[in-house]
């Protein structure tokens, strides 16, 4: 039976050991190929010099022995067919030239759906996972009109900005998405977007360095973060704390030389402290689609263009309340102090431009939106 | 030769009139209580024993038989000490039977004979009844405000002798400082901004609404609690009384007047058990906190920090304003009328402005599932805080005072209390339509607040309350407006659907 095994199911289980990273499989595989590089981790073979010191190390070959011996090549070879997961190798013809490239590719990656779409234009699309409202629907839009426009949006499936991006491309008629995700590609995380995650697989195609089942474990992300940013042509950060993730994200594209673009947002908003930081050191602004596809050297038709806004005016004095909020997610409390008006004006101007859309409610908070947070028309002039 | 001495005991915070008789007979020397008494009751033996010695009296070498009447109530605390002497003594023949009659005696013994102040003077003495109390000298205060019968005062049991036996007079009782004014509650103008939070306090002290306070630590949450008090009306006599009775039987050092005056605040710990809420005990029943906040304000600070059993125990005594305590053989019912404020963080970080938060999604959900449930939806009022900014604390001048709101506060309650169904915040649901008629255009702004979902059925009459006492407050006695319901909606927050994603 092991005689029949293909070299993707070696790689897949030498990529599932514990205390394996990216270093040390990429060490492995260049030296002995997936099948020899088994049998060495588990002592049959002798060990390249290079891989010597490696497999010198007491703690590290007893977590690769005895995760080897729960998660045999077979049994990880046959969970793979049965997710209908692709294993990858670097080096194979099939492994995406694009992600060959990189100085930091993995060395075998997992990929469930149609990675032929690489080969559209790619925009990656990343931000916090405590995202203001704003901040969700500007990346829906992104999303949305982005694949509309014949682009690829790679991001992250998490909660927040991730999930909202792909919600947009997968809603619209574009071109599909592609994810990047620090998980097996059949472990869901988080598991509320697992539709998500299916109808990512189903349209476009998810990618991995982790076989299937393994769990999200947090060293897995920052990872991840540097495919995600090898991937992109371009990297938007919709909204950032001055820590996290997409910071990381940032920095890995910087490293490549990829274009980093980040939306401005309020200093009171904390989730675009990292944003405005970025900005600051020299990114681009994005307000718009258009910045993107401009980036991207798509369009240059960023002046000219007349947005409708289907939104009914507000009355005069509703706009005055409005002005009042300057971009800022505020509670009741600042509103009054702002705009100066009695508790009940103020709460029924309020009522009304939420019903109709100018702001956003939620949990005694109150989030203006802007024009770009709209799914909208365009009128050309 | 036998003797019966006035007395009482206190169960919850009611006393209880208890008479102890002493009977001294033929028999082998020997000292036996009966009548239900508890440990510190079954030690005065000791104690009153070595007073009497102490006070140049021999003790009685005969058959003591001491028993507590009504012989089915359970006796508790050291306050019958006093009494048993007495008795002794009366029973010894050393003091007349005479010289005891229309006098009640409340007081803890020392071994020296030294006479001490009780827990629970206030309704002890109330229960004594149309006797002349006899106390220690530090319950003077208490004494005088729950009886309108001379009140007696003596420093030690042979003082007390003199005056029995030897027909000298009572001793002068100590001064009190009657005049002292107790400090008034943190005014209401050192608050800077926070228009909202203002309001939402000044119709919960008008309507006995009950509030929540949600907003990052530093918001001014405490702060703002305690200047509730300030709104509230002076407590009149009866309520003074009340209070007075409960802290007294709790053992709650009293103002130097011994009276109560302004609206009790009470802030118990996080940590708190039941029984230090609700009130009950393992020996005799003591009024938890919610019965000392009484006539005041409850206020809860980190919510959600608290036992849910603790939470939920609270359920009963904000619905019926009494706390219901039965056991086996006694059942208790302690005042609670409580104005609840609590105050919560709306998740582990505490920063709540959209995008500020940086909780993982389950710790956030862990956190308001303790907040969510039936305790959430008594909150008539429930409120952002932000935290204000440095411009806001240096710049603006404080707003109005506590004197100007508790003007309008005043006004309002009494229009209410002219309708006759009580403070809004206790309009039953069958008057809400007589007592808060609805215009048009409220109507209308309620049944789309309802179609949107957001609202359950009994939300919406919270919200009809709370806007009649904006109404009440504003002038218009009537009819309830379309201002004062959009007020009113904005006043409660749905914080259980806070934080939650909804795009798309």
């Amino acid at each position: 039976m092991t005689e029949s095994l293909p070299a993707e199911a070696y790689a897949a289980a030498l990529a599932g050991l514990s205390a394996m990273t990216p270093a040390r499989l990429r060490l492995l595989i260049a030296h002995h190929g997936p099948a020899e590089a088994w049998s060495v981790v588990n002592g049959t073979s002798p060990p390249h010099p290079a891989v010597a010191p490696l497999l010198a190390k007491r703690d590290v070959i007893d977590k690769f022995r005895s995760s080897g011996a729960e998660r045999h090549p077979a049994l990880v070879w046959d969970r793979c067919v049965r997710t209908n997961t692709a294993v990858l190798i670097i080096g194979h013809s099939d492994y995406p030239a694009l992600l060959a490239a990189d100085y930091a590719a993995p060395s075998v990656i997992f990929v469930r759906g149609d990675l032929s779409i690489l080969g559209h234009r790619r925009a990656g699309i990343i931000g916090t996972r405590n995202a203001t409202e704003g901040g969700r629907r500007l990346a829906y839009r992104l999303g949305s009109e982005l694949s509309h426009a014949g682009v690829v949006v790679i991001s992250g499936l998490a909660r927040g900005i991730d999930g909202a991006a792909h919600r947009g491309v997968i809603d619209g008629d574009g071109v599909p998405p592609v994810a990047v995700v620090a998980s097996g590609p059949d472990v869901p995380f988080p598991s509320d977007h697992a539709r998500l995650w299916a109808q990512v697989i189903e349209r476009g195609a998810l990618i991995s360095e982790h076989p299937p089942g393994s769990p999200p474990y947090a060293e897995f992300f920052p990872a991840r973060n540097r495919i995600l940013a090898a991937l992109s042509e371009a990297l938007i950060v919709v909204e950032s704390r001055a820590k996290g993730g997409s910071m990381i994200t940032v920095r890995e594209a910087m490293r490549r030389q990829i274009d980093v673009l980040a939306v401005p947002g309020s200093p009171l908003n904390k989730a675009a402290e990292g944003t405005n930081q970025i900005i600051a050191d020299g990114a681009r602004p994005v307000c718009d689609t258009d910045d993107v596809l401009v980036a991207l050297g798509l369009s240059t038709k960023r002046q000219g263009q007349l947005v409708f806004d289907p939104r009914p005016i507000p009355s005069e004095g509703d706009q005055r309340i409005f002005e009042a909020f300057n971009g800022d997610a505020l509670c009741l409390d600042e509103i009054v102090d702002r705009a100066a008006l009695s508790l009940a004006d103020v709460a029924m101007a309020l009522g009304r431009l939420e019903a109709n859309g100018w702001i956003v409610a939620n949990g005694g908070w109150f989030e203006p939106m802007g024009v770009n947070t709209l799914a909208i028309d365009r009128l050309e002039v | 030769m036998l003797a019966a001495v006035r007395s009482a005991c206190v169960t919850g915070s009611t006393g209880q009139p208890i008479v102890v008789e002493v009977h001294v007979g033929v028999g082998l020397p020997g000292f036996s209580i009966v009548g239900l008494p508890d440990a510190a009751c079954r030690e005065s033996h000791d104690r009153v024993r070595a007073a009497i010695l102490s006070s140049g009296h021999s003790w009685p070498a005969h058959r003591i038989t001491v028993n507590l009447a009504p012989g089915s109530l359970r006796k508790n605390g050291v306050g019958l000490d006093l009494p048993l002497a007495v008795g002794i003594l009366v029973a010894d023949g050393v003091i007349p039977a005479v010289r005891i009659e229309g006098l009640g005696f409340v007081g803890e013994l020392g071994l020296d004979g030294s006479v001490r102040a009780v827990t629970g003077a206030v309704p002890l003495v109330a229960a004594l009844g149309d006797v002349d109390p006899v106390v220690a000298r530090r319950d003077v205060p208490s004494a005088r405000i729950a009886t309108t019968r001379t009140v007696h005062a003596v420093a030690t049991l042979g003082e007390l002798l003199t005056v029995l036996r030897d027909d000298e007079p009572w001793p002068p009782l100590p001064l009190v400082d009657w005049l002292e004014e107790p400090l008034p509650p943190p005014d209401l103008s050192d608050v800077r901004g926070q228009p909202h939070a203002r309001r939402a306090l000044e119709i919960a002290a008008a309507g006995h609404h009950h509030v929540l306070l949600v907003g990052p630590p530093g918001a001014g949450k405490t702060m703002l609690a305690k200047r509730l008090t300030g709104l509230l009306p002076p407590l009149t006599h009866a309520q003074s009384f009340e209070t007075t009775v409960i802290h007294s039987a709790a053992g709650v050092t009293l103002p130097a007047g011994g009276l109560i005056r302004f609206p009790p605040f009470r802030s118990p710990h996080q940590t708190s058990s039941t029984v230090a809420m609700v009130g009950g005990g393992s020996s005799y029943i003591r009024p938890g906190e919610v019965s000392l906040a009484n006539n005041g304000v409850l206020f809860l600070d980190e919510m959600a920090e608290f036992s849910p059993v603790v939470l939920d125990g609270l359920r009963q005594p904000l619905e019926e304003g009494v706390v219901r305590i039965s056991r086996a053989r006694e059942a208790v019912t302690i005042p609670a009328n409580v104005t609840l404020v609590a105050a919560t963080n709306p998740c582990p970080c505490g920063e709540a402005r959209p995008g500020g938060c940086t909780c993982r999604q389950t710790a956030k959900e862990r956190y308001l599932r303790r907040l969510s449930g039936p305790l959430l939806d008594r909150f008539d009022l429930r409120v952002t805080v932000a935290r204000p900014t440095t411009e806001t604390l240096l710049s603006l001048a404080g707003g109005e005072s506590t004197e100007q709101v508790r003007a309008r506060v005043t006004i309002a309650r009494e229009r209410m209390l002219e309708r006759g169904y009580g403070l809004n915040g206790e309009l039953e649901v069958a008057m809400l339509d007589d007592v808060a008629p609805l215009r048009d255009a409220a109507r209308e702004l309620l049944r789309a607040e309802l179609e949107k979902g957001r609202r359950s059925g009994r939300g919406l009459h919270r919200i009809r309350r709370v806007a009649r006492t904006i109404a009440d407050l504003e002038g218009d006695f009537e009819m309830v407006e379309v201002g004062h319901v959009a007020a009113a909606l904005s006043l409660r927050v749905d914080i259980d659907r806070s934080h939650l994603e909804r795009v798309a």
